[in-house]
Formats: C-alpha cells, sequence, structure tokens
C-alpha cells in the first residue's frame, strides 16, 4: 500500500475522530444532564486526549489569526460556554463497535488511554515541582496528554499495517516509532503532527508531539515542555503504567535530566502521586 | 458622516401590541450608512421594512449592494432574511457575513435553509440576488473607502460577535447579545466541586475577557448594548442566559469612555410605559457622575455621528 494512500486514509478519520471508548460513558452522562457543573465537564475532557483536542481546536479556530492561542481548558470553556462545549464533546462521544475490532488492533485503547493520562499528570506534576508558573502548568498537562495523539489513526485506520510494526518492534527490541516508519513509512509524531496542526493546537503543543523522540536535535522555544513529557513518557513506560505499544522504549538522554535539574529520584517522588491521580480519574470514569 | 436607523429593538420574537407601539416589536436589525455605503447588523424581522425603505431609496440609484453582518444565528436575529425585499431583485450584490458555531454548520445552510419548501414557498437557489456568505472570526478589516471593521467574539450561548465600525473619525460598536463572562467554577473551597486550579484560572480568565470587551467598546461616539434584564432580574433567574443587565452595560460604558449608549435588545414583556420609567431611573441614577449619555432604543429612530 503506497504511503499516499495511508495518509489520505488517516486525514479522513482526523475530522470525525472519535473521543476514547474509556470515556465514552461518562462523557454521554455527563453532557445528556442538563445541569452539569462545569467542574466534571472540565474534569471529564481532560480525561480524553481527543476531547481536550477537539475543545482546543474549536476555541483556537475561532480565535485564531489574533495571536492568543488558548491552552486551557477552564478559560475555553468560560469563553465558548459550557452548551457549546457540551455539544462538541456529545458529536465526539461515539459508541464505536471497537470491541470487535479491538482483538485486530496493536495497541488496546484503554492502555493507550492510561498511559496518555499518566504522561500528562507526571508531566503536570513535575513542572509544579520545578515551580513552573501556575500558570503555563495546564499547558504541559495538555502537551503531555496528547503526546502520543498520532498512534490513534495508526492504530484503527491501519490495524493491520501497526500490527506488523508492533511485532516488529518485539521482534528486533526496537522502540515503536522505529518499527512504525519501517513498516509504514511514517510515524505517530509525523501523524500526530498531522493532526495538531489540523485543530491549530499551540505550538507548544504540536512542537511535543512532533519532537518527543528527536528532543535532542529540538532547538525550539518549548524546550522545558518537551523535555519534561519526555521525561514523564519515560517515566509512564518503565513503570509500566498503562500501554502505548512500546516495549522497548529508548533510554533518555541523561541531558534530559540536567536539562530540567532533576535527578532519577524525581520517579520515586511523584510516583504514588501520579498512581493516585490515575485511581481517582478511573473511578470517576467508572461511577455515576 | 455615520447615520444608523433602529429598525428592530427586541429580543427572542416579535411582540406587536398596544403596549409595544413606541419602542417597537420587531426584532433586531439596524442600518448604518458610511457615506453612500449600505451596512446592515442583523436579520431580525425589522429588516422587512427596512428592505421596503430600500426599495424606495436606494434603488433609484442603481443595482443594490449591501453587507448584512450577523451578530449570531440564533432565530430572532435571522428570521427576518426571507422577507427582505432585495433579495427578491435581480443585480442585487448581497453578502451575509456572520459566525458560525460548529465548522460542519456552514452560514449559508443555517441562513439560506430557512429559504427551502418546508418553511418558504421559494427556495434559495430560486433568489434573483446574488449572495455570497462570508464566515467571520475575529478580525480587523478594511472594507475601503475608509470604513474599518473590527469584530469581537461576546459572551452568548453560540458564538456572538460584536461590531466596531470605524468610519471619518467616528465609530459605532454593537455589544449584543451579550451576558458579562464570569468564572462558572466554584470559588468556595467548601463546595464539592470545588477545584483550586480552576477556580483561580477561571477567575482570571472572566476578568481579562471582560477587560478586552472593554477596551473594544472603549472611546466609542455610540454603543449598541444588550440591556435585556435589569440587576435584580439578572441577579434573580437569568444568569448564564447571555444577556446583560442596564447596570452592567452603562458601567461598562462609562468606564470605556464611551459618548452614547443605546440601551437594546428590549426583553419582549417590557412595556413602552416601562421603558421610559426605566431610562428616566438610570439618567436621574448617573446624573452628574459621568459624562456618559444614556437612552432606550427606540425602533424608527436615527442616530447621526
Ligand atoms: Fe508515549
Ligand atoms: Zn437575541
Ligand atoms: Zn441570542
Amino acid at each position: 500500500m503506497s504511503s499516499a494512500n495511508n495518509l489520505e486514509k488517516i486525514n479522513a478519520y482526523i475530522g470525525r475522530m472519535p473521543s476514547l471508548p474509556v470515556t465514552v460513558t461518562k462523557v454521554l452522562e455527563i453532557c445528556n444532564n442538563p445541569k452539569t457543573s462545569p467542574t466534571d465537564l472540565n474534569r471529564i475532557i481532560s480525561l480524553d486526549p481527543v476531547l481536550m483536542g477537539r475543545v482546543l481546536k474549536l476555541i483556537n479556530s475561532a480565535y485564531y489569526g489574533l495571536g492568543q492561542q488558548v491552552t486551557s481548558l477552564v478559560r475555553a470553556i468560560i469563553m465558548l460556554g459550557i452548551n457549546t462545549v457540551k455539544n462538541l464533546a456529545l458529536s465526539t462521544a461515539v459508541v464505536d463497535n471497537l470491541s470487535d475490532r479491538a482483538a485486530f488492533q496493536a495497541i488496546n485503547m484503554d492502555g493507550f488511554w492510561r498511559h496518555s493520562l499518566c504522561v500528562g499528570v507526571t508531566s503536570r506534576m513535575v513542572a509544579k515541582k520545578r515551580g513552573v508558573d501556575q500558570r503555563s502548568v495546564e499547558e504541559y498537562f495538555a502537551a503531555g496528554l496528547l503526546h502520543d495523539l498520532g498512534k490513534i489513526p495508526m492504530n484503527n485506520v491501519l490495524s493491520k499495517e501497526y500490527v506488523l510494526a508492533m511485532s516488529m518492534a518485539d521482534r528486533e527490541r526496537l522502540p515503536l516509532y522505529f518499527a512504525e516508519k519501517r513498516e509504514i513509512d511514517t510515524d505517530h509524531s509525523e501523524v500526530g503532527t498531522i493532526i495538531a496542526q489540523s485543530w491549530k493546537l499551540d505550538r507548544a503543543i504540536v512542537d511535543t508531539v512532533n519532537a518527543h523522540h528527536a528532543y535532542l536535535e529540538y532547538d525550539g522555544p518549548y524546550k522545558d515542555i518537551l523535555y519534561t513529557v519526555v521525561l514523564a513518557n519515560y517515566f509512564a513506560n518503565i513503570q509500566e503504567i498503562g500501554f502505548s505499544g512500546d516495549r522497548y522504549p529508548e533510554r533518555i538522554d541523561p541531558s534530559v535530566y540536567q536539562f530540567l535539574g532533576l535527578t532519577r529520584d524525581i520517579f520515586e517522588e511523584i510516583e504514588s502521586g501520579v498512581t493516585a491521580e490515575i485511581e481517582n480519574a478511573r473511578i470517576f470514569l467508572k461511577t455515576n | 458622516m455615520i447615520k444608523m436607523s433602529i429598525w428592530g429593538d427586541r429580543g427572542s420574537i416579535p411582540c406587536p401590541g398596544p403596549d409595544t407601539v413606541e419602542y417597537g416589536g420587531n426584532t433586531s436589525c439596524l442600518e448604518l450608512r458610511f457615506g453612500d455605503r449600505l451596512v446592515v447588523v442583523d436579520a431580525g424581522s425589522g429588516i422587512r421594512q427596512l428592505g421596503d425603505h430600500i426599495m424606495k431609496t436606494d434603488i433609484k440609484r442603481g443595482p443594490l449592494d449591501i453587507d448584512i453582518f450577523l451578530t449570531h444565528t440564533h432565530w430572532d436575529h435571522i428570521m427576518g432574511f426571507p422577507m427582505f425585499t432585495p433579495i427578491y431583485v435581480p443585480g442585487t450584490k448581497l453578502r451575509v457575513h456572520g459566525p458560525v458555531t460548529y465548522e460542519e454548520d456552514t452560514l449559508d445552510k443555517i441562513i439560506g435553509n430557512q429559504l427551502s419548501y418546508r418553511y418558504w414557498p421559494v427556495r434559495q437557489s430560486e433568489l434573483a440576488a446574488k449572495i455570497e456568505y462570508d464566515q467571520m472570526k475575529e478580525a480587523t478589516l478594511d472594507m475601503g473607502n475608509g470604513l474599518v471593521l473590527k469584530t469581537k467574539y461576546l459572551n452568548h450561548p453560540i458564538l456572538c460577535l460584536g461590531y466596531r465600525f470605524e468610519f471619518e473619525g467616528k465609530s459605532v460598536v454593537t455589544i449584543y447579545d451579550h451576558e458579562p463572562f464570569r468564572n462558572v467554577f466554584p470559588t468556595d473551597p467548601a463546595d464539592p466541586d470545588y477545584d483550586a486550579d480552576a477556580a483561580l484560572e477561571g477567575e482570571t480568565a472572566a476578568r481579562e475577557e471582560n477587560e478586552k470587551i472593554l477596551r473594544f467598546m472603549a472611546g466609542a461616539d455610540l454603543v449598541v448594548h444588550d440591556t435585556q434584564y435589569t440587576a435584580k432580574e439578572y441577579n434573580l433567574n437569568k444568569i448564564g442566559w447571555g444577556h446583560s443587565s442596564f447596570e452592567y452595560a452603562i458601567n461598562a460604558a462609562h468606564k470605556a469612555k464611551v459618548k452614547k449608549l443605546l440601551m437594546f435588545h428590549h426583553d419582549i414583556n417590557r412595556t413602552d410605559a416601562e421603558l421610559t420609567e426605566l431610562e428616566r431611573k438610570y439618567r436621574a441614577d448617573i446624573g452628574g457622575k459621568t459624562s456618559l449619555e444614556i437612552q432606550m432604543a427606540k425602533e424608527g429612530s436615527t442616530h447621526e455621528l
């Protein structure tokens, strides 16, 4: 199959990308309730990379061109109004028949969700520990939550090729993005960048999505966010919190710790906090 | 010179009757003249009579060329469109501008679908006028011949634009339908929904967005502002409905050093007598405290700058 054809399929999927199956039930419950609290709305959206991305897209495509990109979900809800955001969330909450397709997929979406959330939560926690300005902390979270966005269409649209890529990675002990490139001729950073750009996400997120496996070559202005997400991604992988396909992730370069002014001790410091937050999210999604 | 005439000033739905004779019962429609250029803001039910007026005056000077700016697509702001006679006149050039909330709902569908057989005996495709649709966002536009337009998103349940027209050193601004931005996240730590980060961010966001609206109307000669409610009505049970109170609008216009405020988008239940009394009361309240001039919008009135 030609890669042009693959990209076409991916592009078609991006236009109607549904929220993750893990969050669907709760999204429907919250958004169909006429008395939904903004707090619940904020919470459910920030638990789903697709929903988060699409709300930011809505606000930024409206306000695009004024150089005032919005990265905070709280601000987006205030500016767009609760009902507009609820409506958008409802339109993305498609109950997909993934259950019968799941068997043929490389990455289990539940594991992917947990990985994404873990990287988001870890990035935010590390940022707070390092005393990052309160106003930017949410940007760290968003960049972490969305960093692997590109895997969603690859996993769902090019399922067969993606299974092959993953087994190659397993067999040859390669990082997944490496195998993706060989098998599909593109990787999740490239695909994710296409999504992030078409959603007009702010540059910190675009750069993180794009460079989280090529961070040593990055020389843009968002190195702090990028390196934090790289660290968080590594943490999620070695602690095996969730699973996003990488059984043999690359070790991170010592310059990451150096740049952030941290040592490996940070992992121990944050571990229980991160696990607790993910567990809370899981309970929130399961209860009604 | 800028000349503005009001053809409709109500919210929600036309409300003819003995109580709405003086201030009018049509939904929003403003006619703006910038030299010989004709601009219409909103296509509420008032646009029908504006259309008839245009057919008596402008048509004599040649083919019609009109820009309509819709503040948003709520029905009271677009319902008059099928009864706007110029759309049936060959040679008319009409540009309809306005915001849409979801990109897949395009403006031509939202407005034009009112002209489909299920609602109306004429279909959009049968119209004689040449109509172009233009989806608007926040922007600054040079419209030529010295007319500059700035747009700003307001706070309403769907995306809604305020318009600021600047011409020959004068400016007219519309701020409706609009409710002041507010922090929808609880700020009381005792509230079960309290989230410290959201509370803080929400406070900042609401304050900053309100400041942007003030800057948008700053120094304007004339501001047409949503004043559907009194502060008492607003606080009682209208928070979140997307409309402002007289008190808020007057304060905002004063702070922004506006010269004249037209109080607009009247509630359908507000009688002529009540509007006159409210105008008197608010004028008395602010008397001697501000240079701001305030006036109740009246259908059929004309304002020259
Ligand atoms: Fe990852
Ligand atoms: Zn209205
Ligand atoms: Zn409205």
